[in-house]
């Protein structure tokens, strides 16, 4: 495997890993708690950065997938009696389902077109699913707490979404360096500096960019069923946050745009920084003002993110962080 | 080599950044120290109350006054020397909270911190039922004492939490009064519209509602739901012209509930009552002039409600903590303005917290949790009862009041007008 001989692999799995093993080690919940959100976020960002980062399609509707994920996996959960793992397995398939059908279409437009319908599709899932009353309508639903005994009692339930979350986290990140390495990948970056010159040279670009797509939908649908399962009921107003798809965009840009490391790096400066404000006693009434201005600054100095800052910057590091 | 050098130099800085970073947040600290445990000698203790505040985000504003409720609840318990046990232990409060920014991810990751970290020993919810679930996953797991408010969803008590307990009259009975007030005022109506946002909220009140309005008897000769920022509201108003009905009820939130009001005044359907939730009770209502005048609207709280010792004596329960009046002054000295039924909330839920401990006699939860099962009393935020059965911890004791606007020379004010026991005023029926 060359992949196994390269570093930058191994930099970008080795950090999930290693800091997705440590609240595992110390067995502190509060560690736990804020590296699952950590990690949601990584395999959030990661799975964008495929579609924004490396095929170049700015995607305001990437929450979708995690939506979806989430209200099918907690559907088979919480009313059909399914265990966790085959739930988000199934919610995962049916959203990677989803994507190949609506990549298939949407992906046809370009640039703004595409953020704009990409935000349509968001909006036109949620609207279904307030009006959809077997899966809760705009209620939602609920989960008996009795359902976390099959999982050696609620405490523990909450450490297997986690154990799953890190699995999860980690192929995302796997796949995101598959992708990047790849000669598949190579297509996507070529679509991305000019889709038409790639066609010229014999990308197929409708099928490479819907394969692309329907990979950024499975990560997220996986998550988002953890993520439900973990919090005992889910609702279309969470499911479906539009803010979230900004914060992944904003993460991604943060770390480094089409980069295998940024959006790792860029999820957990960007979550650390405003979970580290949020409870600081000094700037915890005024966490987002800052959190605003660190990120403006980042923005306007710093545009190729940090990863990307490292690499133009030090050219000897672009063969440890890919 | 040196690739491996680097490797090792870039690895170690980045899995700085992503976990040390955690550790800029205060570390577990090693278990026991400043564990309050009762010892003997020990004439005071201190416990820590945990809770998170939405200072950010949408619910921002009526979590502010949540927050200021617990806050007075906290100043007037120091000034009454703090809470006294039987054995004579004095227990002071200690709070712990933070910002959850609005959302659920930030719940459940703070409610954990509360109490790993800080050591919260009793916890309030958050504002809000969503944000209110998120957090009582957590603490049910931990075996902690929660009392909700700001939170009137039924569902959270389906779910087989035992340590879990709300304040507010449930979502399923906010507008079951309206149903019955209708029916003591007009025996010949007989018609029913529901319209409702359809928001979580506004969807299980008037799915409650409905089913209520059916075993009372009456015909819902429309039941129709509308997209959260509707503004125009004309398409739903032809329909309950068509439908025929005595009475409208329904709504959402301030922003649909206030414009629905005023377009259904401006197109003046022939109604005899209309209900709405949340936007009546807010009193910015006001400002919509004449066409608030006859609107009626559902309220956890009002400073008019006349709960009393008295009104607690002929209900046959005890009564306990400040009177209404009391409670308002306060309320105005501390913050300048008259108290909602947020800010209300808020100390109702203190109160029912002290209120178990000094049953209890001690801070243990299991014990606390027994005293909360047992609770059966009057506040001046009203009755308190808890359900110990299969919804346990839905809040059975506490009614909502409904007020009225009206035309009083020449100005629009709020009346209460059901239940009889509580009303200020006549109710105007019919309304047009």
């Amino acid at each position: 495997m060359r992949w196994l001989r390269d570093p930058s692999f191994w930099v970008s799995v080795l950090i999930v890993a290693l800091a997705g093993a440590w609240p595992l080690v110390t067995g502190s919940a509060s560690g736990r708690e804020d590296m699952s959100l950590i990690l949601m976020f990584v395999i959030l960002a990661s799975s964008l950065n495929i579609v924004l980062g490396y095929t170049g399609y700015v995607n305001f509707g990437h929450i979708v997938f995690f939506g979806l994920g989430g209200y099918i996996g907690f559907y088979l959960i919480s009313q059909m009696g399914w265990h966790l793992i085959p739930a988000a397995i199934a919610g995962a398939i049916v959203t990677a389902l989803f994507a190949a059908v609506l990549g298939a279409i949407i992906l046809r437009l370009r640039g703004a077109y595409f953020a704009l319908a990409t935000i349509g599709v968001n909006e036109a899932v949620r609207a279904l699913i307030v009006n959809w009353d077997a899966l809760g309508g705009a209620v939602g639903m609920t989960m008996n707490f009795k359902r976390y005994q099959a999982y050696g009692g609620p405490m523990n339930a909450l450490w297997v979404a986690y154990g799953l979350m890190i699995v999860v986290a980690l192929l995302s990140v796997i796949t995101s360096y598959g992708v990047r390495t790849s000669k598949f990948g190579l297509g996507l970056l070529a679509i991305r500096e000019d889709e038409d010159a790639a066609l010229v040279l014999g990308i197929a670009a409708p099928k490479a960019k819907t394969i692309a797509f329907v990979l950024s939908a499975i990560f997220p649908a996986l998550a988002g069923a953890l993520f439900f399962f973990k919090n005992g009921n889910i609702e279309p107003g969470d499911a479906f946050r539009l803010h979230m798809s900004v914060e992944g965009i904003v993460m991604i840009m943060l770390g480094g745009y089409g980069t295998v490391l940024g959006p790792i790096v860029g999820a957990a400066t960007y979550e650390r920084l405003r979970g580290y404000l949020l409870t600081s006693p000094i700037f915890k009434d005024l966490q987002l003002a800052f959190a605003g201005v660190l990120l403006l600054l980042i923005i306007i100095f710093v545009p190729s993110g940090l990863v990307g800052w490292l690499r133009n910057r030090f050219p000897k590091v672009r063969r440890v962080l890919a | 080599m040196k690739g491996v050098k680097w490797l090792l130099t870039v690895l170690f800085i980045l899995a700085l950044v992503v976990t040390g970073c955690a550790k800029a947040a205060p570390t577990p600290a090693p278990q026991p120290e400043q564990k309050p445990a009762e010892k003997p000698a020990a004439k005071t203790m201190t416990v820590v109350l945990g809770f998170t505040a939405s200072q950010t985000g949408k619910y921002a504003k009526e979590s502010k006054e949540q927050v200021q409720g617990i806050q007075l609840w906290l100043k007037d318990l120091e000034k009454a020397g703090g809470l006294k046990l039987p054995d004579g232990t004095v227990v002071k409060f200690e709070t712990k909270s933070y910002d959850d920014e609005s959302t659920k991810e930030r719940v459940q990751q703070l409610y954990t911190k509360l109490i790993t970290e800080d050591k919260a020993e009793f916890l309030i919810s958050p504002y809000s039922s969503g944000l209110t679930a998120a957090a009582a996953v957590i603490s049910e797991q931990y075996g902690k004492v929660m009392i909700t408010t700001g939170a009137a969803s039924d569902s959270i008590y389906k779910q087989g939490y035992q340590k879990v307990y709300q304040i507010y009259t449930p979502a399923s009975r906010y507008l079951t009064g309206a149903v019955d007030a209708l029916k003591a005022w007009d025996p010949n109506a007989k018609k029913i519209a529901v319209v409702y946002e359809k928001t979580k909220f506004a969807t299980s009140v008037a799915k409650a509602a409905k089913a209520y309005a059916e075993k009372q008897g009456f015909e819902v000769v429309l039941f129709e739901g509308y997209e959260k920022d509707t503004t125009d509201f004309g398409p739903f108003i032809n329909k309950i012209e068509a439908a025929k009905p005595d009475a409208i009820i329904g709504g959402g939130h301030f922003q649909d509930g206030s414009t629905f009001a005023k377009q259904l005044y401006e197109k003046k359907t022939p109604v005899k009552m209309v209900a709405i939730l949340v936007a009546p009770a807010v009193p910015e209502f006001a400002e919509l002039g004449d066409a608030a005048v006859g609107i009626i609207g559902p309220s956890q709280w009002e400073s008019l409600a006349k709960y009393s010792p008295d009104s607690a004596k002929a209900a046959g329960v005890s009564w306990f903590g400040p009177t209404i009046d009391e409670f308002v002054s306060g309320y105005k000295a501390a913050y300048g303005y008259e108290p909602g039924y947020h800010a209300a909330g808020g100390y109702a839920a203190g109160l029912v917290l002290q209120k178990a401990i000094m049953d209890a006699g001690s801070i243990d939860a299991d014990a606390v949790k027994a005293a909360l099962d047992k609770m059966d009393m009057m506040i001046f935020f009203g009755h308190i009862k808890f359900d110990t059965g299969e919804y346990h911890g839905l809040q059975i004791g506490h009614d909502m009041v409904y007020i009225q606007w009206q035309k009083k020379d020449g100005k629009v004010v709020r009346e209460i007008v059901w239940p009889e026991a509580a009303k200020t005023a006549e109710p105007v029926y019919p309304l047009r």
